[in-house]
């Protein structure tokens, strides 16, 4: 009984993953439709676009290679497994031994680079461009996203997702170097914008070509290779926005493994997120689309405050 | 420590980083009404922390300083700047000696070397700001490299303002303040320093058509 608590927990955190992720998307479009004063489609409306597209019949541009058609199942599953390594609702992850904050990095960074290559496999000059600016996107955003895990992973003594999320969990609201904290949280925000493709980096709603990164590599997909790529995109969203909720906040989070504390961290969780998503939206909907050469000075103000968040770490005990 | 003192002290280095983090903007920064207006913000902190360390310490002239910070660089030097800018017609730098993501490396280089510096010095001080005394030491850095980076003469003025809300911040930090006399000295020096920066750009301005200062070098009959 005790060994069947463990797998209960992944399939449930799996589950969670798979049938959350549509509806955060949701919410943040209904948010930026409320805001411009439309009614918008419902929050649920991800769900039936998946389920369309996985009813439809794929075209496949016959130029492609091997690649253009494995490329949704490794990005889907690369960002799955990332899902699964971080504790969601539960301080104790199950998967907690098959790899720390920096294989969760890296394990996005495969879904990213099979995304760059399925872009550039199908021989359009969209999706080319669309892979050259995510590349020089990912490039600009890995440091500051490591860097500014690192600075948490120190205050906590441990590169484990699980460990970090317990110990800040367990110390109730007091944080040991409060501006490291705060200055990481910006820099993995900003990071989060520019890794999902939201506004101030990526517009993802539009299809106009000379602003798209994203959707760039994803134009010669269809049917239920498009649906797996959009729902991984999803996952990707809903993984970066745990991480945040997680890792800087996780007062309510499950520290142990009682029903109770579960049913509780399960709601404190689901509010978290939603209240996340309800300040992406704000933010998409207060702010233009950056021209793509300022990217890069976005992300390096966002390197610069990881950078400092590890520096204060040292100096600044209080 | 005791619990009340340690957040007390952890309260002051948020101020102080929050201070730091203002200067970061002002070197990301283009436009410059936005500069003058990070420059309002960052005095704002400034004098937010100079009330905590009033109230933290009990000095209560330290009081009376934070309120001329707000009389003085929150309110009247961002409102003569702003005037400047109208009156010019000029809203964005261009041209600038080095760009930004450069300018913002090099400032993380200059925060790192402030640290660094100080860290000697820190654990010997026993007052509850002495953390904050790297981070002065960083916005003075940071100013001087925005005099040195910037071409117009307004940012160069918003640069100078912050190496003087660095050198106030390290005189709390270090000390609790300067005795009164002293810092009335200095918010008159700085007032004064921001109407004669005033009239010199218009002077620039009427002579060789902008307030780019590189054009002084030339200035030979």
């Amino acid at each position: 009984m005790q060994s069947f608590i463990p797998i209960v927990l992944v399939v449930v955190q799996l589950a969670l993953l798979l049938a959350l992720s549509p509806f955060v998307v949701g919410l943040i479009r209904k948010v930026k439709a409320r805001l411009q004063c439309r009614r918008g489609a419902s929050l649920f409306q991800p769900y039936a676009d998946l389920a369309k597209l996985f009813r439809k019949q794929p075209v496949i541009s016959s130029t492609t290679s091997w690649i253009f058609t494995a490329a949704p199942y490794i990005v889907f599953a690369s960002t799955v497994a990332a899902g699964l390594l971080m504790p969601v609702f539960v301080s104790h992850t199950p998967l907690n031994f098959a790899g720390n904050i920096i294989a969760l990095v890296y394990l996005l960074a495969l879904g990213t680079f099979f995304l760059i290559l399925a872009g550039l496999d199908a021989g359009s000059a969209f999706g080319g461009m669309g892979s050259s600016r995510e590349a020089i996107v990912a490039t600009l955003a890995e440091p500051a996203m490591m860097l500014s895990i690192l600075s948490i992973a120190l205050t906590a003594g441990s590169t484990n997702l699980s460990t970090i999320v317990h110990q800040s969990a367990l110390m109730e609201g007091v944080v040991v170097a409060p501006p490291a904290h705060l200055m990481a949280l910006a820099a993995l925000f900003i990071v989060t914008l520019a890794e999902t493709g939201r506004v101030p980096v990526d517009n993802p709603a539009t299809h106009l070509e000379l602003t798209m990164i994203h959707e760039a590599m994803l134009l010669e997909y269809s049917g239920r290779y498009l649906a797996l790529m959009e729902w991984a995109a999803g996952i990707k969203l809903l993984v970066f926005l745990t991480l945040i909720v997680n890792v800087f906040a996780p007062w309510g989070i499950a520290t142990s493994l009682a029903p109770s504390a579960i049913a509780v961290g399960l709601l404190v969780y689901l509010g978290k997120v939603a209240a996340l998503a309800l300040v992406i939206g704000v933010i998409e909907s207060m702010f233009a689309k950056l021209r793509l050469f300022r990217v890069p000075e976005m992300l390096g103000a966002a390197f610069i405050l990881s950078l400092l968040a590890l520096v204060f770490f040292y100096t600044l005990k209080g | 420590m005791p619990a009340s003192t340690q957040l007390g002290s952890q309260l002051v280095d948020l101020c102080s980083v929050l201070l730091l983090l203002c200067c970061f903007a002002i070197v990301a920064q283009r436009r410059l009404s936005a500069c003058v207006d990070l420059f309002a913000l960052q005095s704002a902190f400034l004098a937010a922390t100079a009330a905590l360390v009033a109230f933290l310490t009990g000095h209560k002239h330290i009081y009376f300083a934070a309120a001329l910070t707000i009389v003085i660089k929150v309110i009247v030097l961002p409102r003569i700047l702003r005037k400047v800018i109208e009156r010019l017609n000029v809203s964005r730098e261009l041209g600038m000696n080095i760009n930004i993501p450069a300018g913002l490396l090099i400032c993380g280089a200059l925060v790192i070397i402030a640290f660094f510096i100080t860290q000697p010095i820190i654990p010997l001080g026993y007052l509850l700001t002495r953390d904050s005394l790297a981070i002065a030491l960083a916005i003075i850095l940071i100013g001087f490299f925005t005099m040195i980076a910037r071409q117009k003469a307004i940012t160069q003025m918003v640069g100078f303002l912050v190496m003087e809300n660095g050198v106030f911040l390290g005189a709390t930090a270090a000390a609790y303040g300067m005795p009164l006399i002293v810092e009335l000295g200095v918010f008159f020096d700085v007032l004064v320093a921001g109407l004669i920066v005033g009239i010199y750009t218009h002077r620039l301005q009427d002579t060789f058509d902008s307030v780019d200062t590189s054009t002084l070098t030339v200035l030979k009959e």
